[in-house]
């Protein structure tokens, strides 16, 4: 075919494509993600005991901060990553803002506990388990974020699936928090985080061969 | 390259909004400025412009979407074509990376062959003296026989010759082997 004859099927095809298409797409599929992986965790984990803890406390609310902090991070890179030579150096410079802020919190628990207790802040019950429960629940998020990023056109395409990876993980750990008993800042700067982070070099991987275009 | 951001954001915008004979002259457009991009990466003589301009337009079409309005247009072409053209040396063997030049090295604002040899035939006389320069660019590029030259610069035909040739041959060793961009 000639690329005259191209134009003319193409310019015949053309639809109007809606504003916010693209972001409104990547909210949908992260969703839906979400629905999935939360019927997840009230099957196989259920929601969490009570606990001494009132909801009014900081502590109690820490956690789900910090991941919906990182999960509206990665969702912003994603959204730029998914367009030709975007970069999300912002996006990444806040989630990175995020991680050193919980961070600084837990030295600061550690430093006004008494050493003693720093074991239990560290590695609290369910340190062997954390991470990988976040990254199950990630997976359902994962795939519906690289699905829709088949349909954009990332040009970078490991860190469009790191992207991806962030997203899923912070929102899979989110989902997680309501599952998990533990409170202190040491404990999910280090746990959820490896698990978010595992999530991200998974997305990463994924990226290369599955968002091409 | 100002004015051809411009403009063809202007139909990008309109063809985002459904406008198909704005859309028919964009991609035409840019069909042409593709074709001399890909022409000059991959070398011209073969059939593998044509497809990668086809491809490219094809997945210009099908990301239309993936264009941020409030972001340049043309570097959004260019980050398109730049990938396609990454993927053909990926799938036909080949580790060349592609450089990383402007947007502008697809919308010069005159893309033919023509306008680029002339340009470099200026560039390459720019490092002679300007005498020889000028015998040079007289005789050999403008065509004055070597009478008028001498006549017109007062040299005897026989300085003209020789500054000529000499001329010719310095650039000759000084661009001799000089890659292809």
């Amino acid at each position: 075919m000639t690329t005259s004859d191209l134009i003319d099927r193409l310019a015949g095809d053309l639809k109007p494509v809606p504003r916010g298409l693209l972001t409104r797409r990547l909210i949908i599929a992260i969703g839906a993600g979400a629905a999935l992986s939360a019927a997840i965790m009230l099957l196989w984990l259920g929601p969490r005991p009570d606990s001494a803890l009132a909801p009014g406390t900081f502590s109690y609310w820490m956690k789900f901060l910090y991941t919906l902090g990182l999960g509206l991070a990665g969702l912003a890179a994603a959204a730029k990553l998914a367009r030709p030579a975007g970069t999300a150096t912002g996006a990444a410079a806040a989630a990175a803002l995020l991680v050193v802020a919980l961070a600084l919190l837990a030295a600061l628990e550690m430093a006004t506990a008494a050493p003693p207790d720093w074991p239990e802040m560290v590695m609290g019950a369910t340190a062997d388990r954390c991470p990988w429960r976040i990254i199950v629940l990630s997976l359902p998020l994962l795939a519906a974020a690289l699905l829709a990023m088949r349909t954009f056109a990332p040009t970078r395409l490991a860190l469009a699936g790191a992207a991806a990876g962030l997203v899923a993980g912070a929102f899979g750990a989110f989902i997680y928090a309501f599952a998990c008993d533990e409170t202190a800042a040491p404990f999910v700067a280090i746990w959820y985080s490896a698990g978010i982070l595992a999530s991200a070099l998974i997305g990463a991987l994924l990226g290369r061969p599955l968002l091409r275009w | 390259m100002v004015d051809a951001e411009e403009r063809l954001r202007a139909l990008m915008i309109r063809s985002l909004a459904g406008d198909s004979s704005a859309y028919r002259a964009l991609l035409t457009e840019l069909g042409r400025h593709l074709g001399a991009y890909f022409s000059r990466r991959l070398g011209a003589g073969s059939a593998e412009p044509e497809d990668l301009v086809q491809d490219t337009l094809l997945a210009i079409h099908s990301r239309r979407a993936t264009y941020d309005t409030a972001r340049p247009f043309t570097a959004w072409v260019y980050a398109i074509a730049r990938y396609k053209l990454a993927d053909h040396f990926r799938r036909h063997g080949g580790a060349r990376s592609v450089p990383v030049d402007d947007a502008a090295d697809i919308f010069a604002p005159d893309d033919t062959n023509a306008a680029i040899a002339k340009s470099d035939v200026e560039r390459m006389l720019a490092t002679l003296p300007p005498s020889s320069a000028a015998l040079v660019r007289r005789v050999r590029i403008e065509g004055d026989s070597v009478a008028d030259t001498a006549a017109a610069t007062g040299l005897s035909e026989a300085s003209v010759k020789v500054g000529v040739h000499r001329g010719v041959k310095a650039l000759a060793a000084r661009f001799h082997g000089r890659k292809q961009p």
